[in-house]
């Protein structure tokens, strides 16, 4: 795992090794300023004897004798519990009882019992405390109890004896109390969110403290102690920069462009871990790096030992004059890597700058070696192009090479470079020079042995010259900026070293000597030396009058410079392309100029390979016109690549055939087959198949139910444990989906809905017979008791007989519609003679069936044996509800009986309705309104009648008053 | 997880005994914001009983967790606490973050206490910065740190009136659980 101090859980598991000696706690967050008295002491959380008291360890000795609790023993003017007998007794005998009861061993005696408690509880607390969650089944409400028998066992003690309780002010609250803090769970469910930055602060903290007592312990050379990252990166910078150029040179001298990049590569794993170890500044982690240095470095630097140790000799005509330094530079290197190791730490470094410049450069030369990779990066166009002149097969001198790898490193940045000229000069030798200054005067020759050689290895070292000017140029303006009052002093390490004022005059030197000394070592004709030679002599005057001005000269010029080196690189870059397109343009134009000779023109099978084999030496152009130029019997490569492509996309997932629904459409589509036009795209996909979605619904809807169901019991738990009607706000949410949910839909084809039908067939059926039932009874003739019934005295007959008749028959008539038996009961006495069947000569009945109607259609008009009627001269007084009475009356009408019972045999007309017809009856009815004007009979009749009532009248009128005269 | 083998328990519904002594206990902390915690408007949440443990989870959890067979299981939701063999519910820290927004009596303590709680010991009047008016006695309670930062779960030893007057080393929060056991107690934790 790689430690990575940016991230709060490393640090963490970092403090966790070293909790052996960890930092006092009050160190770590909160300081409480304080004395050493008590107050303040419990202010900081340090509770020395007290401390224990709150912990659950010791719980269960409160039950035991007060004495014995530690807490007590600190307190020396404690009232005993004997000072209140009753109070103390009580607080501490009922809680032991309870909980004696509690536990599943109850000794006998009571002191056993305490302790057992004692033993069981402070078991118990021990275990919580260890670790409580796994095993601990104790219940805390439990716990809560003997902490409340001891608290009120010591409280109550405490109460009375200690009045400092004014001392400690705490606030009360309101229930809705928020603090200014901004709240973070109050409001939101979003919990600890906020907590976590707190923490990290925390963190923060610890980490800033454990960082600082490293610091003091790694880095007591240091003065400084505001920037130490700032110092170990540059610290590393300047190293990386020393050393870039002397291990670029070692992998150059192995003649092995190939094999030195390996080596690189390899190396930049190392280099970029030790980078983050550095940035990291922590000696632990240093130790740890030191380590992954020697195991990665030593393969690569092996390599370039062997290398460089092979070399040397063959290298040292090369060099010419210089081929001395260089090989004593190789014999250094591997003490260099042995000292590499403790040269991480920065004092160390400094140490080992001071000890002595070879030193330096032998030591760092490994380090410099994994670390220049990362710095290719900020190379600028013209030192890339360098670069990919190293990887070209044609030889190129090494000079070039080795200046190259110095601009790349002198590019790295000012400060760096400020290091490195300040660090030099440190030994106090101006005369020497550094490595990169050596390596210069080594070089520069060499272009001009090269030279000869080949044209484009000088273009290039042209190149490289135009740059390591520039280079120079760097170094030549840095010590001037590093004399101006606006630069950082904390990056150059000089300027912290006593003999500042004499690093930079020496540096000064150094740099004017390494230019020099390049100038003139190298008389090399061309541009690039003149643009040398001229910025050369920029950069000298530059340094002497050492302003902000010249300053901002040299930079601006150098900006020019740099651009015009870019353009060049564009240019010949340009070029190059050029070239090879034309060269690929004329070696295809070969190919296809000798082909129709060397190609048979005839096409032989199998001869792919053939003519492969043949192309082989060519070049790729070539291969594709020999396949080309093959014919096209099989599909070429070229179409195989393309069909391929077809066969891509042919066998790419379409979306539309996925699922269920998909199915359905591919098997549409093989039912057309590849028709084009009938190709099925997404747009004949159906929606999802109901019955699916249905399932899925049916199962979601199920699950839902149970939850809701569950809801609502644990919702009745709640308001059951709450003992409050809650819901009814909380139900309203839920409800109206319950209820929507509920919405029955009436399906006749599902048995269970059979309960919401309503059971019509039934009752009609029901109703129906009882109709039939209710109108036969209502038909059928109430039954009459035999009982009830009209008997008639005999001698009333003869009173019928003689007087009221018709008087007894209005009376009776509402019940002779219905009682035809009781009519002939009545009727009998008055006609004795007459059957049974012509009761008052006309029976009536709604209910009577018609056939009974049709058999005594015949009527008879029988002559009644009226008798002497009392009423016989008014009968049209008589003014009966009843028509039949009319008749009846009109029947018993006596004074037309004689011409009536003449006919009345005769007539035997059939029925219409009640009356036949020309019924008399009807036409004594008319007569009885109206007469007609001819009828003189009656009136005569009515005259007749008149003058004998009249006569009659007067006679008992004067009868009366004769009877009255005598009296 | 601890390494122990575990009783093979598949993950069910509480009984309604079980959902009962629960919300006792966790009544005491929020009352009827419990409510709340049952009748959420932003989805459906239950109770699960799976390893003697309650998982308080929400009904797409519930669904994913359908997946996993009950013996490797470990843990799913929010853990709210477990039955004990006596059959009585004991408050997890884990229950912490849905409990403090709801929480009826809050105590807050001093910075110089905050550890101490956070060791596992109980709540001193000294260490005691702020209180709930009102808050009786055995009243559970949440416990703030002065930062407002919930630090864990406590009962009241005593009323807010009896604090007024206890001497300085009264204890008056029981401690019930508090968020140094994510440390102490990592692997029982779930």
């Amino acid at each position: 795992m790689k430690y990575d101090p940016s991230k709060y859980c490393h640090n963490l598991k970092k403090i966790a090794e070293d909790v052996t000696h960890a930092t006092p706690v009050s160190s770590l967050t909160w300081e409480l300023e304080g004395g050493d008295d008590p107050m303040s002491k419990k202010r900081r959380g340090d509770f020395c004897a007290v401390h224990s008291t709150p912990q659950k360890k010791i719980k269960g000795q409160k039950n035991q004798a007060s004495a014995a609790s530690p807490a007590v023993r600190a307190r020396p003017h404690m009232v005993p519990g004997s000072l209140h007998p009753t109070q103390q007794e009580v607080a501490r005998e009922a809680p032991c009882e309870r909980i004696t009861a509690q536990l599943p061993r109850v000794s006998a005696s009571h002191s056993q019992k305490l302790n057992n408690v004692f033993v069981q509880t402070s078991g118990m607390g021990t275990t919580r405390h260890r670790n409580h969650r796994s095993d601990d089944d104790t219940d805390s409400e439990e716990e809560i109890r003997l902490l409340i028998a001891r608290e009120e066992s010591l409280g109550k003690t405490t109460w009375s004896s200690v009045g400092d309780s004014a001392n400690e002010p705490f606030e009360v609250v309101g229930g809705d109390f928020r603090s200014g803090v901004p709240k973070l769970c109050s409001v939101t469910a979003a919990g600890m969110g906020n907590d976590c930055d707190y923490d990290s602060g925390d963190t923060d903290e610890i980490i800033a403290a454990k960082k600082k007592t490293d610091k003091v312990k790694n880095s007591a050379e240091f003065s400084q102690m505001e920037k130490p990252a700032h110092k170990k990166t540059s610290a590393k910078n300047r190293k990386n920069c020393e050393l870039s150029g002397n291990c670029v040179k070692a992998q150059k001298r192995k003649t092995n462009p190939e094999r030195a990049i390996g080596a690189r590569v390899t190396a930049q794993c190392a280099g970029s871990a030790s980078e983050s170890a550095e940035s990291a500044g922590d000696e632990e982690y240093d130790a740890m790096m030191r380590n992954c240095l020697r195991v990665q470095l030593t393969l690569a630097d092996l390599e370039q030992l062997a290398g460089s140790n092979l070399q040397v000799p063959e290298e040292d005509p090369e060099s010419g004059g210089d081929g001395q330094e260089t090989t004593t530079k190789c014999d250094r290197t591997p003490g260099g890597l042995h000292r590499a190791r403790p040269c991480i730490c920065p004092e160390d470094i400094v140490a080992a700058l001071l000890e002595g410049e070879e030193n330096t450069c032998g030591k760092q030369k490994p380090k410099e070696d994994s670390i220049k990779p990362k710095f290719q990066a900020f190379k600028g166009v013209g030192s890339l192009y360098g670069k990919e002149s190293i990887k070209k097969p044609l030889k190129e001198s090494v000079a070039s090479d080795n200046i190259n790898e110095d601009q790349d490193s002198l590019k790295v940045g000012p400060g760096s470079m400020s290091m490195e000229k300040g660090s030099p000069p440190a030994n106090g030798s101006s005369s020497k020079l550094t490595p990169l200054q050596r390596t210069k005067k080594a070089n520069n020759p060499n272009p001009n042995q090269t030279q000869p050689q080949k044209r484009h290895s000088t273009f290039q070292s042209q190149d490289h010259k135009m740059v390591s000017p520039s280079s120079s140029e760097d170094r030549s303006r840095n010590p001037v900026s590093s004399l101006l009052p606006l630069k950082d002093k904390s990056l150059s390490l000089g300027a912290k070293t006593p003999k500042v004022g004499v690093d930079e005059d020496c540096h000064h030197r150094t740099g004017e000597t390494g230019e020099g000394s390049g100038q003139s070592s190298s008389p090399m004709p061309g541009k690039a030396l003149e643009g040398s030679s001229r910025r050369d002599t920029q950069g000298s005057n530059t340094n002497f009058p050492l302003s902000v001005n010249s300053w901002s000269d040299v930079r601006a010029k150098e900006k020019h410079a740099e651009d015009n080196q870019k353009r060049l690189a564009a240019l010949e870059a340009k070029q190059k392309a050029k070239e090879v397109r034309k060269k690929l343009v004329h070696n295809a134009l070969a190919d296809l100029d000798g082909h129709p000779e060397d190609k048979p023109t005839h096409i032989i099978f199998g001869s792919d390979s053939e003519t492969e084999e043949q192309s082989h030496p060519g070049e790729e152009p070539m291969k594709e016109s020999v396949n080309r130029a093959s014919g096209r019997l099989f599909d070429s490569s070229e179409d195989e690549e393309s069909g391929s492509e077809d066969d891509s996309h042919r066998f790419t997932i379409k979306p539309q055939f996925e699922g269920r629904a998909g199915q359905k459409l591919l098997d549409l589509q093989s039912h057309f087959g590849t028709d084009d036009r009938f190709r099925m795209d997404s747009r004949f996909l159906e929606s999802d198949s109901e019955e699916e979605q249905e399932e899925v619904n049916d199962e979601k809807t199920a699950e839902e139910e149970e939850l809701a169901a569950e809801k609502l019991k644990a919702l009745d738990v709640m308001q059951s444990v709450l003992h409050t009607t809650v819901g009814n706000s909380a139900h309203k949410g839920s409800l109206p989906a319950k209820k929507f949910r509920d919405v029955i839909h009436y399906d006749p084809t599902r048995h269970d809905h059979a309960t919401y039908e309503r059971k019509s067939d039934d009752k009609p059926k029901e109703s129906k017979a009882k109709r039939r039932k209710k109108r036969e009874e209502a038909e059928k003739l109430p039954e009459v008791s035999k009982e009830m019934y009209y008997s008639v005295a005999a001698d009333l007959k003869e009173i019928f007989q003689t007087t009221k008749v018709t008087s007894e028959t209005t009376d009776d008539t509402p019940s002779s519609e219905n009682h035809d038996g009781e009519k002939v009961d009545i009727h009998h006495p008055a006609t004795p003679t007459t059957g049974a069947e012509e009761p008052g000569g006309f029976t009536f009945s709604f209910f009577d069936s018609d056939a009974k109607e049709e058999k005594e259609d015949a009527y008879r008009a029988e002559p009644v044996k009226t008798g002497k009627v009392v009423w016989q001269g008014a009968p049209r007084f008589q003014d009966s509800s009843s028509e039949e009475e009319d008749v009846a009356e009109e029947e018993t009408e006596g004074r037309k009986p004689s011409p009536r019972e003449a006919s009345l045999p005769e007539k035997e007309t059939t029925r219409f309705f009640f009356f036949s017809k020309n019924d008399e009856r009807l036409h004594v009815g008319s007569d009885l309104f109206w007469r007609g004007v001819g009828n003189n009979i009656s009136r005569n009749s009515w005259e007749a009648r008149t003058n004998s009532l009249r006569m009659d009248c007067r006679k008992k009128h004067k009868d009366a008053k004769r009877r009255v005269k005598p009296k | 997880p601890s390494g122990k083998m575990r009783p093979l328990t598949e993950m069910r519904p509480l009984t309604e005994e079980e959902t009962r002594v629960m919300f006792e206990k966790i009544a005491k902390y929020i009352g009827e914001n419990l409510q709340l915690l049952v009748d959420r408007p932003d989805g459906a949440y239950c109770f699960r009983l799976h390893n003697d443990r309650v998982y308080y989870v929400s009904e797409k959890i519930l669904k994913l967790a359908a997946n996993i067979s009950g013996d490797k299981l470990v843990s799913l939701g929010t853990c709210f606490g477990k039955f004990t063999k006596t059959h009585k519910f004991r408050l997890h820290i884990t229950a912490l973050d849905y409990l403090a927004p709801y929480a009826k009596y809050k105590v807050w303590i001093k910075p110089g206490a905050e550890q101490s709680f956070l060791y596992g010991n109980h709540v001193l009047k000294s260490g005691l910065g702020r209180i709930t008016e009102n808050t009786c006695q055995y009243q559970g309670v949440v416990v703030y740190s002065m930062a407002d930062v919930p630090l864990g779960f406590g009962v009241a030893a005593k009323s807010t009136q009896d604090c007024r007057k206890v001497d300085p080393m009264a204890i008056v929060v029981f401690h019930q659980a508090d968020i140094g056991e994510y440390v102490r107690h990592e692997e029982t934790l779930t």
